[in-house]
């Protein structure tokens, strides 16, 4: 089954499996191939769902809670469910604030029945990767308690205004869950405080679990294996739409320019300073004269989407802000179309290949620009593109687009 | 929805439909047309009784004059409502289509205690107590006191019903216990004599088994239904068990004593009478000249349902003279009572025919044969005519009537068993007098001789054809459906051996065996990891379970299963269990997860349903025979075997296959639950024991995943369990096990026929 030029492990690195039975399966078109195949459903529908023109919570203020339970050294996930969690979150971080620059994020873990801050909310990918880093070395032990990591992050998430969105990212691996009190009661304390919580299972179905992102409007999953399981977590790049208790507001917000001043050359270059994001760690500052100034209160940062720490002033860049923009017009959902064999079709657009009647029960045209895709291609083209590459290419509706 | 099955209109109230449910529907319209019996087998949670009520609501109303009645038989209080529930949709959805009243009432009938709505009888909590204070203020003669004297209680409910309520007909519509609670309460009537009238011209009664096979009652609740009805018997697996019980008498030290003071009580009234007023007695005694012919002409004609405790013979017969009078009567009581006394002073067991009894009898005290069957009915109206309210008093002496009735009635199918003591206490004695009925038939005979169509369903009736045979009837359509699923959601695997290679077993040498224990526990502390919320596992027997979880507590398996899941044991005591229950379903609910040790045969197994996280896996632990050393179960053995040629072992495996998968059934309520069925003992490998299984479970118990060790089923169900944890909606449903009308025509009345009857691999 898994050749070694799959690239994904080792034969012998696997677990336990028959694979004499996995192939019967599959004939059968009972378990493997109909699973897979509302997975697939599931995804389409899902991109159907989302509609142009929503109001989405563009500034996300998001705590990831990471289960650091016994369980979590289980090696159903290679090598163990703990390091290829913080693998895939370092992923994950990465392209959260790539695709919401002005949003802000903080970690929590579980641990013998107790909730730890790791980070706190900010909007540095940085400082969170480094914890990451360090949770990777972090024993596991004990039981988790959800109940403490959910009212740990409600403590922090219930102050902030009231126009920002609040969201809590669990990754759970236990099947347990060992709480002081009721839980239900800090389910429905959450819902009043309009915090989604979306679950990530390791391991199973938890009634709990279920009921928790379903109650506060969050999404609830089961990893089959890592690439299902990094499919999960990405799905939470995208910004939810807004709750309808959001508050419209204006928010200020700074455009520092980038300024590389070598010393001396104009009046007004800047003075040798170290910036402020690099303040705690001496060892990492370094003396420079470019950096971002706050246009506010004048504090230098060398990297932006951030935070200004002396006076609170959100800074981002335009691209940042545009990037954030593609959520807002995603591109139209194709439409379906059953394959027929006999039909003279063109192969996909987009990736050239032609299709074939064993491999695709649906092709897929862009109602605009009326360019035929195959499934993956409709996949990549809405989930990683944002843009449909038929009318991109084409004049007549490139002009439209802008 | 609206079907066209087989020329039937039927009106189905749901938008989309199983497979199986439009060919049970077939099925059982087949069985209807040809007026014959039938015997179905569906998995539960495929919608059985919305299809029955369906197809029977559509049949009455298409050919009135075929089919008036609907008898629907359940078990438990909860099942009985949820019949009712089900009907009352059907009605509403016949109105939104007519937008007109449909004249068809349904009532359902339940003991005293669950109908009571006077407001001191009610309290009581024992349905004995209940029953005879209600006795105490409706019988005729305390009526009729009450009218001379005012302060004899009666209950104004009661009365009232009397004096209106007996001539008029409730208004057609659903009748739920509540229903008729209020609607008794509205009018002042008493909603037990609303429900028991109601019985005689409802369209569809719902009522326990007992009301039917049980002859003490059946004589008294239903012998007024018409001969065209359909009696319909759901979670019918326990049926001969039901029948063989209704016959069955047990006689205890403490029964004795009661009824021999009973006698004295009996003697005192008397003499009491006669010295007041001997009217009453001297009009008893012509009544009993007179005999019992009307009985008899009712039954003639067909207007009653027969009773197996007054057999034909005696009808067409008078009392015989020495039990006529009142005080000769009692002492020929005496008389019984002492002999049986006598036959309680045993040192070891005795075991005879009803014909050798009555010879010893004979004998030894000089009752004949032909009195002692009157007994019964010599009683019951002695207890008349000495205006005895309370009859639950005479309970013990009503007993031993029936016991001589029966005893004399039947030579063939009873067998009477004395015991000294009982198998567990071998030292205490505790004599008990078992007259005990061997063949299920008898009870269910006259129910199948009454009534057009009776049939029988359950979730678990595999092999069917076990059923015609101990009930001793022919059907004319006997089918098993399986279940027609989007997604394998259920999981079953056979467990036969441990990590460590050795054969895990319940079988009596091994029972003690350590490393038997031992993988057991560790095979329930796997699952314990892996499966999420709720995990039952079902033992064999009480006792089997103590000395497991005392062996496990040594070997620190218990301390390892608390690490994961708060662990809750069933007891033989009903309230602690309940308890246990409770706090299991809290557990499962606020994701704590927890597990259940519980017993198969006991009260879980039966009645409780895990539906979703409740029961995430079950595991039987064990085969669960049932204890073959009992003297009654190697008596009815034997005449299984003499008369019905069926071999002993193939009844005992189809016993413990039936209970097995009553218990592992408990975990799947529907189509939209999933949950892992673990048999673990190497016997259920072996080809006879898994072709017992029903349909729908063998069908998914394929050979990959029979004889597996610990780790391999973990395994299996690590991954499965992930599958099947994905997002599931009605869409994805649509079109393979759940059908819409238009996709029903399509697809052809053969092609569903056969999706529901896939064949066994």
């Amino acid at each position: 089954m898994a050749a070694e030029d799959d690239g994904k492990e080792y034969r012998w690195e696997t677990g336990y499996e028959k694979t004499w039975e996995a192939i019967k399966e599959d004939d059968d078109g009972l378990l493997d191939g109909s699973v897979a195949e509302i997975i697939q459903k599931a995804k389409r529908k899902r991109m159907l769902e989302r509609k142009s023109n929503a109001r989405l919570g563009m500034m996300r203020h998001i705590f990831v809670v990471i289960d650091l339970s016994e369980c979590m050294a289980d090696q159903d996930l290679k090598p163990t469910r703990q390091i290829c969690t913080i693998k895939l979150l370092n992923a994950f971080i990465e392209e959260f604030f790539d695709h919401n620059p002005i949003s802000q994020m903080g970690i929590i873990v579980m641990k013998n029945k107790r909730a730890e801050k790791v980070s706190d909310l900010t909007g540095t990918a940085k400082k969170h990767i480094k914890a990451l880093h360090q949770i990777e070395s972090m024993p596991c032990g004990g039981e988790p308690s959800l109940q403490n990591a959910l009212e740990m992050a409600m403590r922090s998430l219930k102050m902030l205004p009231s126009h920002a969105s609040r969201e809590i990212l669990i990754i759970l691996g236990s099947l347990t869950t060992c709480d002081p009190g009721d839980i239900n009661q800090t389910i429905n304390e959450l819902k009043e405080h309009v915090i989604q919580c979306s679950l990530i299972s390791l391991a199973g179905e938890v009634h709990i679990c279920k009921a928790l992102a379903k109650t506060t409007g969050g999404q609830f999953g089961v990893v089959l294996d890592d690439a299902h399981f990094k499919d999960l977590l990405l799905l939470h790049v995208e910004p939810p739409p807004a709750a309808a208790k959001l508050e419209p507001a204006l928010i200020k917000m700074g455009f520092p320019h980038h300024v590389t001043g070598a010393v001396g050359q104009s009046k007004d270059a800047p003075m040798l300073a170290i910036c402020m994001c690099h303040l705690d760690v001496p060892s990492e500052c370094k003396l420079s004269a470019g950096g971002y100034f706050c246009p506010q209160c004048n504090s230098k940062y060398c990297e932006l989407p951030v935070e200004c720490k002396a006076c609170g002033l959100t800074l981002a860049s335009a691209p940042h802000l545009a990037r954030s923009y593609h959520h807002l017009f995603p591109v139209a959902p194709f439409a379906e179309l059953p394959f027929n064999a006999g039909d003279d079709n063109d192969p996909c657009y987009s990736c050239q290949r032609s299709y074939s009647a064993s491999k695709d029960k649906n092709i897929y045209k862009c109602g605009r620009c009326l360019q035929i895709f195959c499934v993956d291609c409709d996949i990549f083209v809405h989930e990683t593109l944002h843009m449909c590459p038929g009318c991109a290419s084409h004049p007549s509706t490139t002009s439209q687009l802008k | 929805m609206r079907l066209d099955i087989e020329g039937l209109i039927v009106h189905f109230p749901y938008e989309y439909i199983y497979p199986e449910q439009y060919s049970y529907m077939v099925e059982l319209k087949r069985a209807i047309d040809a007026k014959g019996h039938c015997l179905l087998e569906m998995p539960s949670g495929t919608g059985k009784t919305v299809s029955l009520l369906a197809l029977i609501v559509a049949y009455m109303r298409q050919y009135p004059s075929e089919l008036c009645k609907l008898v629907y038989c359940s078990r438990t209080v909860p099942e009985i409502e949820k019949v009712l529930e089900e009907l009352r949709r059907l009605l509403q959805y016949y109105e939104e289509q007519f937008k007109e009243k449909i004249p068809i009432t349904g009532v359902v009938l339940s003991s005293r205690k669950n109908l009571c709505i006077h407001k001191d009888v009610r309290q009581e909590k024992d349905g004995k107590i209940v029953d005879g204070r209600c006795h105490n203020l409706t019988a005729s003669h305390v009526r009729e006191r009450h009218l001379t004297d005012d302060s004899v209680p009666v209950c104004t409910y009661f009365e009232d019903f009397e004096d209106y309520g007996n001539e008029s007909y409730l208004e057609p519509g659903v009748y739920t216990l509540d229903d008729l609670k209020s609607y008794g309460a509205k009018k002042g009537w008493c909603p037990y004599f609303i429900a028991r009238h109601a019985v005689s011209y409802a369209n569809i009664v719902v009522y326990s088994y007992h009301y039917l096979l049980d002859p003490k009652i059946a004589e008294i609740v239903s012998k007024d239904i018409p001969k065209n009805s359909v009696v319909v018997f759901d979670e019918a697996h326990n049926i001969d068990n039901v029948c063989i019980d209704s016959m069955s008498v047990k006689i205890t030290k403490r029964i004795i004593e009661r009824a021999s003071a009973n006698l004295l009580d009996l003697a005192k009234t008397i003499r009491h009478m006669k010295e007041v007023g001997p009217r009453r007695l001297t009009e008893e005694y012509q009544r009993m000249v007179d005999g019992l012919r009307e009985t008899q002409q009712a039954r003639e004609t067909d207007m009653v349902l027969a009773n197996p405790v007054l057999p034909d013979q005696i009808l067409q017969e008078a009392i015989p003279g020495n039990i006529r009078d009142a005080e000769h009567f009692v002492g020929f009581l005496r008389r019984f009572v002492e002999y049986l006394k006598i036959r309680l002073r045993v040192q070891f067991v005795v075991q005879e025919s009803p014909a050798g009894f009555l010879k010893d009898i004979m004998q030894k005290v000089c009752i004949d044969r032909k009195p002692l069957r009157f007994a019964a009915e010599r009683l019951a109206s002695l207890l008349k005519t000495l205006e005895i309210a309370d009859q639950t008093d005479f309970s013990a002496l009503v007993v031993v009537s029936h016991l001589a009735t029966l005893v004399s009635t039947y030579t063939k199918g009873f067998i009477i068993i004395v015991e000294p003591f009982e198998d567990k206490t071998p030292n205490i004695p505790n004599p008990i007098l078992h007259f005990r009925c061997l063949d299920a038939s008898i009870a269910v005979k006259p129910i199948f001789d009454r009534f057009q169509t009776v049939v029988i369903t359950s979730g678990t009736l595999s092999p069917l054809d076990m059923y015609p045979k101990i009930l001793d009837f022919q059907p004319k359509v006997m089918t098993s459906f399986s279940m027609t699923l989007a997604r394998p959601c259920l999981l079953p695997m056979i467990v036969s051996k441990g990590n460590d290679q050795v054969a895990i077993s319940s079988k009596f040498e091994s029972r003690e065996d350590q490393s038997v224990v031992r993988n057991y526990g560790q095979l329930l502390v796997e699952i314990v990891k892996i499966v999420p919320d709720g995990v039952v596992c079902f033992f064999t027997s009480y006792l089997y379970l103590e000395s497991v979880v005392a062996a496990w507590y040594d070997q620190g398996i218990v301390t390892t299963l608390q690490r994961h899941k708060l662990l809750f044991i069933e007891t033989q005591d009903p309230a602690e269990t309940s308890l246990a229950l409770l706090n299991y379903i809290k557990a499962c609910e606020r994701g704590r997860g927890a597990i259940l040790l519980s017993v198969a045969r006991g009260k879980v197994s039966e009645g409780v349903d895990f539906d979703h996280h409740l029961g995430r896996a079950v595991v039987m632990i064990g085969i669960p025979y049932v204890y073959t050393q009992s003297r009654i179960l190697k008596a009815r053995l034997e005449y299984l075997r003499d008369t019905f040629q069926i071999r002993e072992n193939d009844f005992l495996t189809f016993d413990a296959m039936r209970h097995a998968a009553q218990c592992v059934g408990r975990a799947i309520r529907g189509k939209t639950d999933y949950g892992i069925m673990i048999f673990a003992d190497k016997r259920f490998s072996s080809e006879d024991k898994r072709s017992k299984l029903p349909r729908w479970i063998q069908e998914y118990l394929t050979d990959n995943l029979v004889n597996l060790s610990t780790e391999e089923s973990i395994q299996c169900a690590k991954r499965w369990l992930k599958q099947m944890a994905q997002p599931f909606t009605r869409e994805d449903q649509l079109g393979i096990s759940l059908l819409t009308l238009e996709q029903l025509q399509k697809e052809g009345v053969e092609n569903i026929q056969q999706k529901a009857r896939q064949k066994i691999k």
